[in-house]
């Protein structure tokens, strides 16, 4: 009973191998159900993201390896092995787990402590269950997964501070003002990071929205999408009063925005702060503005430099996450050893009672006429005798199993009792 | 003259001491909020307020007044209105931040007030009247939510220089938006100034009808100061609703105003005017000569 992981993510493989062994959605319940007609009595679960493929297998048997995991990989998706196994990672039993809880926990992602991969895991897994190819093993080692992401997600700071640019310009909007309902955003220029901070703006309520732009059309289609209005580029000014967000990236090779458009605009909103935000390079607005009372201005370099020392903070919890994983992949092994130890001690059991019967079937001709009530007493003291001898085997067992090192003495048992072929043809 | 604290003081220096703990809490829980959690915090302030309140409700049984009849009494019972302001404030509005400012503050103005005692002075009145109650309620409850509107605007400065300066830390993490800092400033102070328009209204009735303060009453420091806090708090409102002005302005404003405010509550003492207080240790059971101590130790 061994557990494997193989797969390969963004760091071992380039995009080109990766799209080429993505399960799509639809794919995925079909390669599970190919994948346990090719292993009969396994357990599986397969994880496809755009960053990562992976199948987690386990099987009673021995059929599961590194080779026959390739094979199906290569089966499925029609492609040579050599083409990719280079690129793909393999994991056995204790390192699997441990991969599958770094992975969940976002540890082993692009963007640490992001949290769409602990969603990604558990959809992979749900798809696995419905389609019934998981068992009592990878529902445990699933379950636990997720439980151990929430609680590095709690008990560290992984996912602490945004780490994009845009996402840090909006928590510098939410420490500005409280609600963005009754917040004019005005957009200068169109560029895909606008129009992030601008949505991220709109989905935490924001619902106006002014769109200029040298290119009128432009500005038009983008404030139709946001539900704006769109204005002469040769206007702007007359517009700034309005605005508690500024974003702004136009391809002007000068300031767009000067200090008296500014101190003008601030006088007219009587002291109601202003958010600044300038994404152009060259920049848009002139700095200088950033010294005029209740006006907050920050250019790519701030938020980039914030979005870095979030990365950086993320990089110093790595430990702390690790200890808590390790500490739970620990506790997984135990469990999965124990079930191990669990069917290996009945085989004994069941091995010894056998010779115990066999040895009193032989015995009862040779003792010719006794009493029914005497010969209970003999079948229950060779019971007794036989459930002393094995007691302390189950118990050590479980002891094993608890702190490691189960796996070897079930080994050792069953080659002490001569029991491990028919362990093997019976399996 | 040596003091020593009677019994019932004692619950008050248990409150001090659970402020101290609280105040270490709710610092410690913005820059290590691993090691310092923010729930025994809540214990602390909940325990510390408590025992402050039991401390004032056995003075006001045993005076049969409000306990204002020193002026270690009243200082106490002021810092209990903020802190049962603050910690309204603070689950009325989720405001983690609130309590980091208010505790330490008023942590520092409980340990000055327990160095009163050491030298108290006394309510010289009777002060069982009505116009008792309709002078000092208002005030005290004015006086506090200005001060707890003062907290609000060092919030919001120091916010405002964290995101001038670009210092992002776990302090800024934890400080509410500058807009939520300038509505509870500006809640706070609308919630004090009818109150203390209706405690200097009562107070001008009660010196002109008994008499208390002598004819030229108007010349009282005390009531000049009041005066000049209502007219401080007035340009406030009208910089606010008038002008409706924002921003950093009114948040200086705001911290004039309460310097005004405790320069009224405690300046008549330091330059020696005493309105309504005066020496009068007879009647402070705490108080002990050093004759009596003598006594008692040959005593015994």
């Amino acid at each position: 009973m061994n557990l494997h992981t193989v797969g390969l993510n963004h760091d071992s493989a380039p995009v080109e191998i990766r799209e080429k062994l993505a399960f799509s959605a639809s794919a995925v319940p079909i390669a599970l159900s190919s994948f346990t007609q090719s292993f009969p009595s396994s357990e599986t679960v397969i994880l496809s993201t755009c960053n990562r493929v992976e199948i987690y297998a386990t099987s009673p048997d021995n059929s599961l390896n590194k080779e026959s995991l390739l094979d199906f990989f290569s089966a499925f998706h029609d492609l040579p092995k050599e083409k990719f196994s280079g690129h793909m990672y393999h994991y056995q039993d204790i390192n699997a787990v441990r991969h599958l809880f770094f992975v969940a926990s976002s540890l082993d992602s692009l963007v640490r402590g992001e949290t769409q991969i602990l969603s990604q895991v558990k959809e992979a897994y749900m798809t696995a269950a419905s389609a019934e190819t998981t068992g009592s093993i990878l529902n445990q080692l699933f379950q636990r997964s997720l439980n151990v992401a929430k609680d590095v997600h709690t008990r560290t700071n992984i996912g602490k501070g945004k780490v994009s640019v845009s996402s840090v310009a909006v928590d510098l909007a939410i420490k500005i003002f409280k609600d963005f309902s009754d917040k004019t955003i005005f957009i200068i220029g169109a560029g895909e990071m606008c129009e992030l901070v601008l949505k991220h703006l709109v989905e935490r309520g924001a619902n106006t929205a002014i769109v200029a732009n040298r290119n009128y059309d432009k500005a038009k289609s983008l404030a139709e999408e946001y539900n704006g209005k769109a204005i002469n580029y040769e206007n702007l000014e007359d517009y700034l009063p309005q605005a508690d967000i500024i974003i702004s990236s136009t391809a002007a090779p000068h300031y767009v925005i000067h200090t008296e458009h500014i101190k003008n605009a601030i006088k007219i909103r009587r002291g109601n702060p202003m958010l600044l935000i300038d994404i152009a390079v060259p920049r848009d607005i002139n700095p200088e503005i950033a010294k005029i009372d209740n006006v907050y201005l920050y250019n790519i370099d701030d938020l980039q430099t914030v979005a870095n020392s979030n990365i950086d903070d993320r990089e110093k919890e790595l430990g702390k996450c690790q200890k808590i994983i390790e500490k739970e992949v620990e506790k997984f092994m135990a469990w999965f050893e124990e079930l191990k130890i669990g069917p290996a001690i009945s085989q004994l059991r069941n091995h010894f009672h056998e010779i115990g019967e066999q040895e009193l079937e032989r015995l009862r001709p040779k003792l010719g006429e006794i009493a029914h009530e005497e010969w209970e007493h003999i079948v229950y003291s060779m019971q007794r005798t036989l459930n002393k001898i094995l007691h302390k085997a189950a118990k050590v067992g479980k002891e094993k199993a608890k702190n490691g090192g189960g796996y070897q003495y079930v080994e050792t048992i069953k080659h002490l009792f001569g029991i491990h072929h028919k362990d093997d043809s019976k399996k | 003259m040596i003091t020593i604290l009677s019994p019932i003081q004692y619950i008050f220096i248990v409150a001090v001491v659970l402020y101290i703990l609280d105040s270490i809490w709710e610092v410690g829980s913005i820059f290590r909020p691993q090691k310092f959690s923010k729930r025994l915090a809540d214990y602390f302030i909940l325990a510390g307020l408590s025992f402050h309140c039991a401390f004032l409700i056995v003075v006001s049984i045993k005076s049969g007044t409000l306990p204002i009849s020193t002026l270690f009494e009243s200082s106490t019972f002021y810092l209990s209105l903020i802190v049962l302001l603050s910690v309204i404030l603070k689950f009325l509005y989720r405001l983690q931040s609130l309590t980091p400012f208010v505790m330490p503050i008023v942590t520092g103005f409980s340990i000055a007030s327990v160095a009163l005692v050491r030298n108290d002075l006394a309510m010289t009145y009777n002060l069982k009247t009505f116009w008792l109650f309709a002078h000092i309620i208002p005030i005290f409850l004015g006086y506090a939510s200005f001060t707890v509107s003062f907290i609000f605007s060092i919030m919001y400065l120091t916010q405002e220089r964290q995101l001038k300066k670009k210092a992002f830390g776990p302090l800024f993490e934890s400080l509410p938006s500058l807009e939520t800092l300038d509505t509870l400033m500006w809640k706070t102070i609308t919630f004090g100034f009818p109150l203390l328009t209706i405690g200097l209204v009562a107070g001008t009735v009660w010196a002109k009808t008994s008499n208390i303060l002598g004819l030229l009453w108007y010349l009282d420091p005390k009531v000049l100061l009041g005066s000049l806090t209502w007219l401080i708090y007035a340009a406030i409102l009208h910089l606010r609703l008038g002008a409706s002005f924002h921003g950093t302005k009114v948040a200086i404003v705001t911290i004039v105003g309460f310097a005004i405010v405790l320069l009224t509550f405690i300046g008549p003492f330091l330059m020696g005017h005493k309105h309504g207080y005066e020496k009068r240790s007879v009647t402070l059971e705490q108080n002990v000569s050093p004759d009596d101590v003598r006594i008692t130790k040959v005593k015994s």
